[in-house]
């Protein structure tokens, strides 16, 4: 289980998120949505440990993110995908995805080799693996990203708007292997603008407002009338994002 | 003294010169390189008081002539804690410590020119800040001080031609010498220069082969 406990966390004088409670159990897709500025970034980045808390307490599966000596077990537990992929641009597509599971992982390199061509196939990416980031369109670098992420067979993806800095088509591509991966039954906290494509795979949908988790509900909820869209904010928000 | 016609042994005698020059530049380039490297990652890792002592030490190199160094090393040193200092030992130490620091400029800036997104996903993933160091930083960093680091090695080559004045039998000493002798300057220190500039050149053209090599395993970077 990935558990955010009142979470506090500002930056300098800014109060960023403001008691943030989430739960996010084994199986489960959670996305979470919210305008640009509410703080989506930032309770990703506290939870894979970039960020240190105010206060309250992060615990991926009972680990606590904020003692040192547990957030390595943390962070062997939940692998994180990029807005802006953030790949290593000096290695190869294959070298990125096989650094962490031989450096952290101690896994011996053919195997991981093996894994990582594999998962590069699984993404239709099998022909690119010596291939330099540099030399990968955005939704073949995304891909990559998520192959990294899963090569460390976390048992959370966490994924900050992973289709923002793509085109429609690329956008596609990378949400076409989500979808696969949700249906498998991979659990993922999945931070969005992508409103019917959280609509499909999310089994809960959360809102944050200005650093404030204003509605946590069940997929179909948040969209009902008497649930989610009940909340002003919500409704204004939604509707925003349709228009664009 | 007399005065003499050159003969050919004046040849070998500048040779050797160069030799000496060449050879102490190679040395205290070396030890330079791997001081100042050292540096940059105690920087990096930004241990206490270690930290500020060594930029702290690295400014005052910088920003003063290496010729009072050299001074201070050659007689102030030796003279204060009654010890004895060759020549050789003197530019050794002198000039080591002058490209350390700053070969420790460039290593602090090279590292500081890696993007901190790719650090942060590192880091996420659990590599250690030595693992990170060593697998992505590193790599990167040398592909990019190779230019500033050749340029500053060209540059160090001319210095040490300033350890003549302490008696370091080194190109230009021989140069003076043959001077004196020959009381031919314009021949003497046109051959000198000859001799310099050929060795600055063999220093550029190696940086650039380098620069060509890990650019080439670099491609990635679309330079
Ligand atoms: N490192 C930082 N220093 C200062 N302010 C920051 C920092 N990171 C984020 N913020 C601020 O925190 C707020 C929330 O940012 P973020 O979590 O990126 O929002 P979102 O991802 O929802 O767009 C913004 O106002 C942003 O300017
Ligand atoms: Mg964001």
């Amino acid at each position: 289980m990935l558990k955010v406990e009142n979470v506090k966390k500002a930056f300098g004088p800014v109060t960023v998120l403001d008691g943030v409670n989430l739960t996010v159990n084994p199986g489960e897709v959670v996305s979470i949505l919210g305008s640009s500025g509410s703080g989506k970034s930032t309770l990703i980045r506290c939870i894979n440990g970039l960020e240190k808390l105010n206060a309250g307490k992060i615990t991926v599966d009972d680990f606590d993110v904020s003692k040192p000596k547990e957030l390595a077990e943390a962070r062997k537990r939940s692998g994180t995908v990029f807005q802006l992929f953030n790949l290593y641009p000096h290695m190869t597509a294959l070298q990125n995805i096989t650094l962490a599971p031989i450096e952290v992982l101690k896994r011996p390199k053919a195997e991981a080799e093996a894994e990582g061509r594999s998962l590069l196939a699984q993404v239709g990416l099998g022909d690119r693996a010596d291939a330099y980031p540099a030399q990968l369109s955005g939704g073949q670098r995304q891909r990559v990203g998520i192959c990294r992420a899963l090569a460390m067979k976390p048992r959370y993806l966490l994924l900050d708007e992973v289709t923002s800095a793509l085109d429609p088509e690329m956008t596609s591509e990378v949400l076409d292997i989500l979808a696969k991966l949700a249906k498998d039954g991979t659990t993922m906290v999945f931070v969005t603008h992508e409103i019917e494509f959280a609509r499909q795979i999310s089994n809960r949908i959360v809102f944050l407002e200005k650093g404030v988790l204003l509605v946590d509900l069940p997929t179909e909820k948040f969209f009902a009338d008497d649930g989610g869209l009940a909340q002003p904010r919500v409704a204004q928000f939604l509707s925003k994002m349709r228009k664009d | 003294m007399r005065f003499a016609e050159f003969t050919p042994y004046d040849i070998v005698l500048l040779l050797q010169g160069l030799g000496v020059t060449v050879g102490l530049f190679l040395i205290t380039s070396l030890i330079g390189l791997v001081i100042g490297v050292l540096w940059g990652i105690v920087r990096f890792y930004r241990v206490p008081v270690l930290m500020q002592v060594i930029t702290f030490v690295a400014e005052v190199l910088k920003n003063s002539p290496v010729l009072v160094q050299l001074f201070l090393v050659f007689f102030g040193v030796p003279a204060f804690f009654k010890l004895n200092m060759t020549p050789v030992s003197a530019a050794v130490i002198t000039l080591s410590l002058n490209t350390a620091a700053f070969v420790y400029v460039i290593a602090v800036s090279s590292i500081e020119s890696i993007g901190r997104d790719q650090v942060e996903a590192a880091r996420v993933f659990g590599l250690s800040r030595w693992q990170v160091l060593r697998h992505v930083i590193a790599p990167q960093a040398a592909a990019f001080s190779i230019g500033p680091l050749t340029a500053l090695l060209v540059n160090q080559l001319q210095v040490t031609s300033l350890i003549s004045v302490i008696g370091v039998l080194d190109l230009a000493k021989i140069g003076a010498t043959l001077n004196l002798r020959t009381l031919k300057p314009f021949i003497v220190w046109t051959a000198v220069g000859i001799l310099y500039y050929l060795a600055a050149k063999a220093v550029a053209s190696l940086g650039a082969w380098a620069e060509k090599r890990l650019r080439a395993h670099s491609a990635f970077r679309g330079l």
